[in-house]
């Protein structure tokens, strides 16, 4: 059975949807510019829910799945039909690739072309059984490397703040450029009498200041773009740079990304091993091999008529490429012999090794005192609703969507603190930014329920840790001067917060009393605006630690009240 | 970073700014008539509906008695409207200024001719979320005012020649308004005792929290003096009695009905702590104040007008 043939100039529509698509996904990351009133859009997860790897791995881990993700088997479907068209069509990562290898071809247009199948193309196959034991297992780290996942974590937590840290500097270098100009104008005024010899700066007039063209459009995009000013991430370096090195990938071989490491497109070739779309190769080929230099998957061999769907991206370079017009794209059923589908030679002996591997990966992500649950981390405050670690970890893709939401910029990715397993993991680093009393943005946006969608009033209650006063530096323990603002900014009513009058002496041994903070451990939510505004600013003097955090029965230092789950 | 006095930052950053710095003394001088006015409500006990109503008539009645708002805005003027939108919390809970409050007074000054409006402070929770909240950054949007948020790299070192503060970084585009109206609203506060007019000009300054080891009250008094109030208007309709500054429980906001405005700082701080119960002499920063010469503790030897409003 033959079906017409497919548009050549199909390439040109693929690239619209790409771009078109890219553009989605950008959008959908400024997005995430949410107030804390509002009620997040479910879109704003959208290439997480088409995304079947997450699924999979989540109904691993947990056996469970939240009922948003079914819309990857639309995914599931149309890979089963058509083959790796996600790859090719959708995949914005996969568009920044197919973008990075044209680029780098561009700038070392020299470099030998070696874009033919190569059996290290299988890496990606055992890289996923691998993952995919772990799973079974309970660890979700398959999705620390799902490309989705991974470039809307790169974008939030290094790309964007790239661009928030220029507009701002920029801007302010303008700004700051222009007081200067004041004050030197000011400086000539005054130290001349004589007009002649007044500054240049003198003689500009008062309107012409750069500032005024640069400073509207400037808070413009601050305020809508952004919410949090002057916002950074920890590992920004880190994240980046693994994002720049897999994009630069592409200079060695095209779509390297794709071709030998994407687990999830090794879970969409398993699933087209044979799609109903297929190539067909007429009997004038001339084994010129045109199509294979321009095939972004490395899907044939020279000469052309062989052909890998589970590698192929559906992207129809091949077919307009070919001079003759020898190729198509036809639809075949599933049973159908011709045209030939070439198999994948998984290994046996490799996936065994791959499953050991999964298992010698588990137990070095889990054969920690913290892993194995036998001690805590003080610094690992988990957001409001975040699920008992072991849950939390088995469901957190760390895709860095709360980190992006957190009004206050307080959520970090981790980087030792949840161990190698809970890698780039949010957590609350006061310091940084407090969790905010009435904002439960975090937990209406995770996209998989690590972080349970709490109501405002559910959350008031959730204690995420304990503050705790460090008596050698807060204020007025240690310096015997007033202070408490922590006191003045506890959003608990009555406060958490509450002062002693304690007499002291001061240096030169005059009796006074100052008001000493004390924390009520049955009041306090741990939400760390103390720990943020307290005016020590290297180590503040009051800290929040995870103890007494809801979420662990065990993490327990006080006796507690009615537990919420 | 070079340091720029207040009045060369005026002089220099915009030649009509430092025109209108040195107004002040000339209008005040001109016109000696009243200095304070007190609204009060005198109807029954309102609920929280009739409250909005009654927070803009007591507005007006206290503007109005004080010589209008063409007294203080000329036509053309660059208002700042300096709430206090502090805390992420509802009108209610009384730990933001009364946003009716602070819509009229927008409303006054648009008809007096202002050219334009800016509503922002700094808040404890994130502008963003508290602005809306507070009802104040809706109602200002819809009457035409600019809502602001405050940009912590626009902050300019400034020399305060304060006591304890010599110089400290503040916020210049509300130095270079004509008029800055500032608009607190009364609330329990532990350390300070009370929150009012003074204190609230911690809201354009950029490092407030170390104010409060230095010494606050000699600190408050500081940034006053440098601010050099014109106008302030004390919302005393809701007040916050404790858990304050913050507030959130219900329990803790007694509605007073009041509205109290005047050219003395001082004077309606001493005012508000008598609203409090508490004596105008023990609130170190108003005992400060008047030291400096800053205004009257003695608010009933001043100009006073006192209407009660139904």
């Amino acid at each position: 059975m033959s079906g017409p043939r497919l548009l050549s100039g199909g390439v040109a529509l693929r690239r619209l949807v790409q771009i078109a698509l890219l553009t989605l996904f950008v959008g959908l990351v400024l997005a995430g510019r949410l107030t804390g009133d509002d009620q997040p859009s479910p879109w704003l997860k959208f290439y997480f829910l088409i995304d079947p790897l997450v699924l999979l791995a989540t109904w691993l881990t947990t056996h469970t799945w939240v009922s948003l993700t079914l819309w990857s088997l639309v995914t599931v479907a149309v890979t089963v039909l058509l083959g790796r068209v996600f790859c090719g069509w959708i995949c914005p990562f996969g568009t920044l690739h197919a973008a990075a290898g044209r680029l780098l071809y561009w700038i070392w247009p020299d470099r030998k072309r070696r874009d033919h199948w190569s059996p290290w193309q299988l890496t990606k196959y055992y890289l996923l059984i691998a993952f995919l034991v772990m799973a079974a297992l309970g660890a979700h780290w398959v999705c620390v490397l799902d490309p989705l996942v991974l470039l809307y974590r790169s974008t939030v937590v290094a790309l964007l703040p790239g661009v928030q840290w220029t507009l701002e500097e920029s801007s302010k270098a303008i700004y700051d450029f222009d007081t200067r100009l004041d004050e030197a104008a000011a400086h000539a005024e005054a130290a001349s009498e004589d007009p002649a010899g007044r500054s240049l700066a003198a003689k500009a007039p008062a309107w012409f200041r750069p500032s005024k063209l640069t400073e509207p459009p400037y808070a413009w995009i601050r305020d809508r773009l952004f919410v949090v000013q002057r916002q950074v991430f920890l590992n920004a370096g880190v994240i980046l740079a693994i994002f720049a090195g897999l994009l630069l990938l592409n200079r060695w071989r095209p779509r390297f990304w794709c071709r030998y490491l994407c687990p999830l497109g090794a879970l969409l070739g398993l699933l087209a091993w044979r799609p109903l779309l297929r190539r067909r190769v007429k009997d004038d080929c001339s084994h010129c091999d045109l199509c294979g230099m321009a095939c972004h998957g490395a899907a044939g061999r020279t000469p052309g008529d062989q052909w890998k769907p589970a590698e192929c991206f559906g992207c129809l370079n091949c077919t307009s490429s070919c001079r003759r017009g020898s190729l198509s794209f036809t639809f075949s059923l599933p049973w159908s012999k011709q045209p030939a589908v070439e198999r994948l030679d998984v290994s046996k002996r490799a996936a065994m090794a791959s499953i050991a591997a999964g298992l010698g990966a588990l137990y070095l992500f889990r054969g920690t005192p913290q892993g194995r649950a036998k001690t805590y981390h003080p610094k690992l405050i988990r957001p409001p609703g975040a699920r008992e670690e072991q849950e939390f970890l088995d469901r957190c893709l760390s895709c860095g969507l709360c980190m992006k939401v957190c009004v206050t910029g307080g959520l970090q990715p981790t980087w030792s603190e949840a161990g190698l397993e809970g890698l780039w993991t949010p957590h609350l680093v006061p310091s940084i930014g407090h969790c905010e009393y009435n904002c439960n943005l975090c937990g209406q946006v995770c996209p998989t329920e690590a972080i349970r969608p709490l109501t405002v009033e559910e959350k008031h209650v959730v204690k995420i840790g304990l503050a705790s006063f460090d008596v050698t530096r807060c204020i007025p323990y240690a310096y015997g001067r007033e202070c408490i603002v922590c006191e003045e900014h506890c959003p608990v009513s009555p406060k958490a917060i509450y002062c002693v009058e304690v007499e002291s002496h001061d240096s030169s041994g005059q009796k006074k009393t100052i008001k000493q903070p004390r924390v009520d451990p049955d009041r306090c939510v741990g939400c760390g605006i103390c720990e943020n505004v307290c005016p020590l600013k290297d180590s503040a003097g009051i800290r929040i630690y995870s103890t007494s955090e809801t979420r662990h029965p065990k993490n327990q230092a006080l006796l507690r009240e009615a537990d919420l789950y | 970073m070079s340091i720029v006095s207040r009045r060369e930052f005026i002089a220099t950053s915009a030649a009509t700014a430092g025109m209108m710095a040195l107004r002040p003394q000339g209008v005040l001088a001109q016109q000696p008539s009243t200095d304070m006015t007190i609204a009060r409500w005198g109807g029954q006990k309102p609920n929280d509906e009739e409250l909005k109503d009654i927070a803009v008539k007591l507005t007006t009645q206290a503007i109005e008695g004080l010589g209008g708002m063409n007294r203080f805005v000329k036509r053309g003027d660059v208002v700042w409207i300096k709430p206090n939108i502090g805390w992420d919390r509802k009108p209610e809970q009384a730990a933001n200024t009364n946003p009716e409050l602070v819509a009229t007074l927008i409303q006054m000054c648009f008809n007096a001719g202002a050219k334009t409006i800016k509503i922002g402070d700094n808040p404890c929770n994130p502008a963003i979320k508290t602005y809306e909240n507070s009802g104040i950054a809706p109602i200002a949007r819809k009457l035409g005012a600019k809502v602001l948020f405050l940009d912590e790299s626009r902050y300019k070192e400034m020399a305060v020649k304060g006591e304890l503060i010599k110089t400290h970084p503040v916020y210049p585009e509300i130095v270079e308004c004509d008029l800055v109206i500032n608009v607190p609203v009364l609330k329990h506060h532990r350390l300070a005792d009370l929150t009012m007019c003074m204190k609230n000009y911690m809201g354009v300054i950029g490092e407030r929290k170390s104010f409060h080891n230095k010494g606050i009250a000699t600190c408050v008094a500081d940034i006053t003096r440098f601010m050099k109030p014109r106008l302030c208007i004390l919302d005393a309709i809701r007040v916050l009695t404790a858990n304050g500054p913050s507030g959130g429980k219900l329990e803790d906001v007694a509605v007073k009905g009041t509205v109290a405005a005047g050219v003395d700082i001082v004077a309606l701080d001493a005012f508000g702590a008598e609203v409090m119960g508490k004596d105008p002499k023990a609130i170190e920063s108003v005992k400060k104040g008047e030291e400096t010469g800053l205004g009257k503790i003695d608010y009933r030897s001043l100009a006073l007008k006192e209407f009660s409003v139904t």
